[in-house]
């Protein structure tokens, strides 16, 4: 019986010793949103995978550094890789003129079009679901989000009602049960919906200008985001990168 | 074998191995709000008057604010500024830990205050000091009698601890919202992890129970069993 104290005291007290591993060598932490599939999510066996995930794995081989890819809340992401809690975000960003004050961007990747999802069976246009009294699905801390309130609710004084959600999968879950009219998103998750059989389809765009994907980085990070760059580089002139494409995100 | 059945299925062993990570997270929180609850609850008690407002103020404090706001306080507020990098993981552990000491200090409290008076009188007539005595007569007593809320506030911190998902700890809620934004089999494995929170309930109290009638103290426990 002593004994097992013993080991909880200890268990205990390493609980609190457990603080980052200054090992020798740094390993890169890339925080993602794991509920964006198709650039990032976790497999059948927990191990994170995505589109954006293969692909640093392979620029992180190409310039000799290591990175582990840690899930986390979409929401926080940015005050997480300033607060040094991860180094970089590879994980379907858009680029934008109010994130670069922040951080530090990578090249494009990836160009990406916002859609409206709604049922397969509904007969609307992008315009009923923009009407007054209609509900929007979003998720949290997304450009679409900001953009959709910023332009169409008080610019434009649409009356439709935003509603925030955690992940974009869960906006399309709530298009299903007729909770909202759609779901705004990138066009990708949207596709990948589709590829998985739900009954949903593109309604079309609501107005909000394409965007780019690219890495995010502290900004005082130069060293590391021009590793990153190069890396990228070489990599889109590969023919793996058209393989990556073709598994995961043209994929039908 | 119909989709959401082989979907959970699939999911179980990844689902499973997050329950051990609750059940971490769960323990090192009760085990570290227990080594600050017994300290509150004597000084409570037995503590000199100008503590009283102190305690009573933790307790007041750390019952009154919503884990979700704590736990963004310390990980995204306190660590960064005090520029301190802990995980996730830790956050989690000390914040729930820190909430439930104020909980688990009102048990051993109301456990200490059940004991009958001459106990400590008792071991002053032995010749012994007063730390000593709640030490060695009056805790062992009162940490007895304590189980049976300590096994509620057991339940409470393993339901609580899905909520230190918004931190990215990877636990079961977590990996439930992986797999099911993967698959969108959202039905079938937010019961599974639903069933795998009632079984962990159940084992932590049926536990609990055991060590109850194991360390009873005979004529004087709450009930026969």
């Amino acid at each position: 019986m002593r004994k097992a104290w013993q080991l909880a005291a200890v268990a205990v007290l390493c609980l609190f010793l457990v603080s980052p591993a200054s090992a020798a060598e740094k390993i890169y932490v890339n925080g993602i949103d794991a509920n964006f599939p198709p650039f990032a999510y976790v497999d059948k066996k927990g191990v994170p995978d995505g589109f954006d995930i293969k692909a640093l794995d392979w620029i992180a081989k190409d310039q000799g550094f290591k990175v582990k890819h840690q899930p986390q809340d979409w929401d926080s992401i940015v005050p997480s890789l300033l607060a040094k809690k991860i180094d970089i975000v590879a994980s379907g960003m858009s680029i934008t003129d109010a994130r670069k004050k922040q951080v530090n961007f990578s090249i494009p990747y990836w160009k990406i079009q916002q859609v409206l999802v709604a049922r397969k069976d509904a007969r609307l246009t992008v315009e009923q679901v923009l009407a007054a009294g209609s509900k929007i699905g979003v998720q949290r801390g997304t450009t679409e989000a900001k953009w959709i309130d910023e332009n169409l609710i008080k610019k434009k004084g649409l009356k439709f009602q935003l509603v925030q959600y955690d992940s974009a999968p869960l906006a399309i879950e709530d298009v299903l049960n007729g909770r909202i009219a759609a779901a705004a998103m990138d066009d990708a998750p949207a596709k990948d919906a589709i590829s998985k059989k739900k009954a949903v389809k593109i309604l079309g765009t609501f107005g909000m200008p394409d965007e780019q994907f690219g890495y995010a980085l502290r900004k005082e990070d130069t060293v590391f985001l021009g590793k990153i760059n190069a890396g990228l580089k070489k990599l889109m002139k590969t023919p793996y990168w058209k393989e990556l494409v073709k598994t995961y995100i043209d994929k039908k | 074998m119909p989709e959401p059945l082989l979907a959970v299925l699939d999911a179980l062993p990844y689902l499973l191995e997050g329950s051990f990570v609750t059940l971490v997270v769960v323990l090192g929180a009760m085990a570290f709000g227990f080594c600050l609850a017994v300290p509150l609850a004597v000084a409570q008690v037995y503590g000199p008057r100008r503590l009283q407002p102190l305690v009573a103020l933790y307790v007041w404090f750390f019952r009154g604010i919503p884990l979700l706001v704590f736990l963004f306080l310390f990980y995204f507020g306190l660590c960064t500024a005090l520029d301190i990098n802990l995980s996730a993981f830790t956050v989690a552990v000390v914040v729930l830990g820190l909430i439930s000491a104020a909980y688990q200090s009102q048990i051993f409290r109301g456990a200490i205050l059940s004991l009958p008076e001459g106990q400590l009188k008792a071991a002053r007539a032995l010749g012994m000091s007063d730390a000593k005595g709640i030490l060695f007569i009056i805790l062992p007593q009162a940490l007895r009698l304590s189980i049976p809320g300590w096994s509620n506030e057991y339940s409470i911190i393993l339901k609580d601890s899905a909520v230190t998902y918004a931190l990215g700890v990877t636990e079961i809620m977590a990996r439930t919202h992986f797999v099911a934004t993967r698959t969108y089999q959202h039905m079938p494995l937010y019961a599974a992890a639903g069933v795998i929170f009632l079984v962990l309930t159940w084992l932590g109290i049926r536990g609990l129970r055991f060590l109850e009638q194991k360390v009873r103290i005979p004529g004087y426990s709450h009930h026969e069993f």
